[in-house]
């Protein structure tokens, strides 16, 4: 067997059949995305509608369409209410099949829109991925046993490709010193500034304080970090992949504490895709109800 | 889903990747949702962050010096109570090129109108940078200062600090 083959085999497991549960709980997940997708739409939006004045920074399509016409005209709330339609008719499996790839660029655009002031936030990455994943699925995979499988498994190999290409963006960028502890004391001076500007105080947490006093203490934690996000892979493999799961959700309420960066929808979607819930939903529903086989 | 299909979906993300690899890497590793992260890939290097501070009973020669995180006299304007993301606030002081006029007047109307009444509030650049082998300094600036009608500009900083590139 190939290690492509092996590899396809951790992902979608072709031996194992669909369960009443996998359906269940996928279409509970596709609920999760939706649910997400219409929240940052609108947020991004009225944000965009009522507080963006000028381009800072054009991230992504901005590079090459003007953005700004979004500022104004109540477009970014329109774009929104498209996203809305658009992704609840696609959770229901209404229209055409590659809507959900228009669902894709569409939020891009709100995102791009939205951010394009000089933040580059982080946070909603995984939805943004997962609504990918959904689009690559209804295009090539649409067929009602098939579509589950490759999204759930295309969703697990690109968390898994972020995390360890992140490590070696830092290898690559700063070099082996890059878990230096000086640097956790900038980021949290960093970060430190942009709650005083937001709250008008600021008071270090026990992490915090333990960071700060020594460079030895600052060093671990960012040396634990470094090496979750480098064995962010394994998640590949299914056997280890609640492992490794709860390693990323650690290293995330590290980041949380240390630098006050919150990934809460990135953390909920990472316990929902890395633990085996059909297992669980398996031993409560044994049919699977027909208004969700529908919706497959 | 059978072998077949395994494979298949396999090729599929396959030619993802390229996508993804394509995009992040002609976009200086961002291009929503696919990312590599670049935010911590350069560590130690220097930054520079945005605060507000009201400055209204302070003397006015006191104000235009810059100071010391620690030495800090008056209060910081908290912008989540007027609505205002921190962190574009901050990006908006720290990446803007050129203080046009229309730049300076969006800075009032960021926090809203009539917010600031007949109070002074110091818009300032926060810098923090790694120094000698174990600490690292946190400087405030002042850049410009707001009333509900105007905004001035240091005086003791360059005229470079605020118009480098082509207006």
């Amino acid at each position: 067997m190939s290690w492509t083959e092996k590899l396809s085999y951790q992902l979608f497991e072709p031996d194992r059949k669909q369960t009443p549960g996998e359906v269940v709980f996928f279409k509970l997940f596709e609920l999760f995305v939706l649910f997400y997708v219409i929240k940052f739409a609108w947020e991004w939006g009225i944000y965009t509608q009522y507080r963006n004045v000028e381009i800072v920074l054009p991230l992504g399509m901005a590079n090459y369409i003007d953005v700004s016409i979004f500022f104004d005209y109540h477009l970014a709330l329109i774009n929104a209410g498209f996203i809305t339609i658009l992704s609840i008719a696609s959770f229901f499996r209404l229209g055409f099949k590659w809507q959900y790839m228009v669902v894709m660029v569409l939020l891009h655009i709100q995102y791009v829109a939205r951010f394009s002031q000089g933040e580059i936030p982080h946070s909603q990455n995984l939805i943004g991925m997962a609504v990918f994943c959904f689009a690559i699925g209804a295009l090539f995979f649409p067929d009602k046993k098939k579509m589950p499988r490759f999204v759930m498994g295309s969703i697990i190999f690109f968390i898994g490709l972020g995390y360890t290409s992140a490590f070696f963006a830092k290898l690559i960028g700063t070099g082996i010193n890059w878990y230096d502890g000086r640097h956790l004391w900038l980021w949290i001076g960093e970060k430190s500034i942009d709650i005083l500007s937001r709250e008008g105080f600021y008071d270090p947490n026990l992490l915090q304080e333990l960071a700060l006093k020594s460079t030895a203490m600052a060093s671990i934690i960012l040396l634990i970090g470094w090496m979750t996000e480098l064995i962010g892979f394994t998640i590949w493999w299914k056997k280890i992949r609640p492992y490794t799961t709860l390693l990323l959700i650690g290293m995330h309420f590290g980041i949380t504490m240390t630098m006050n960066i919150r990934f809460d929808a990135f953390v909920l979607q990472l316990i929902l895709v890395g633990f085996p819930w059909y297992l669980l939903f398996d031993q409560y529903i044994k049919t699977t109800p027909k208004f969700i086989k529908k919706w497959i | 889903m059978n072998l077949s299909s395994a494979k298949r979906g396999l090729k599929v993300i396959g030619i993802s990747l390229l996508v993804y690899a394509i995009l992040v890497a002609s976009h200086e590793g961002e291009f929503w949702p696919f990312s590599i992260y670049p935010m911590f890939s350069q560590a130690g290097n220097p930054w520079t962050r945005a605060i507000v501070i009201d400055v209204t009973d302070l003397n006015e020669e006191e104000i235009w010096h810059s100071y010391s995180l620690e030495d800090r006299a008056a209060g910081v304007v908290p912008v989540r109570s007027y609505s205002v993301d921190q962190i574009d606030f901050s990006n908006f002081v720290s990446k803007t090129q050129n203080w046009t006029d229309s730049r300076r007047a969006a800075l009032i109307t960021m926090f809203g109108p009539n917010q600031l009444e007949d109070r002074q509030w110091m818009v300032s650049k926060v810098k923090g940078e790694m120094i000698g082998a174990d600490s690292v300094s946190i400087r405030i600036v002042p850049f410009i200062k707001l009333t509900s009608d105007s905004t001035l500009l240091n005086p003791n900083l360059p005229e470079s600090d605020y118009f480098r590139g082509e207006q």
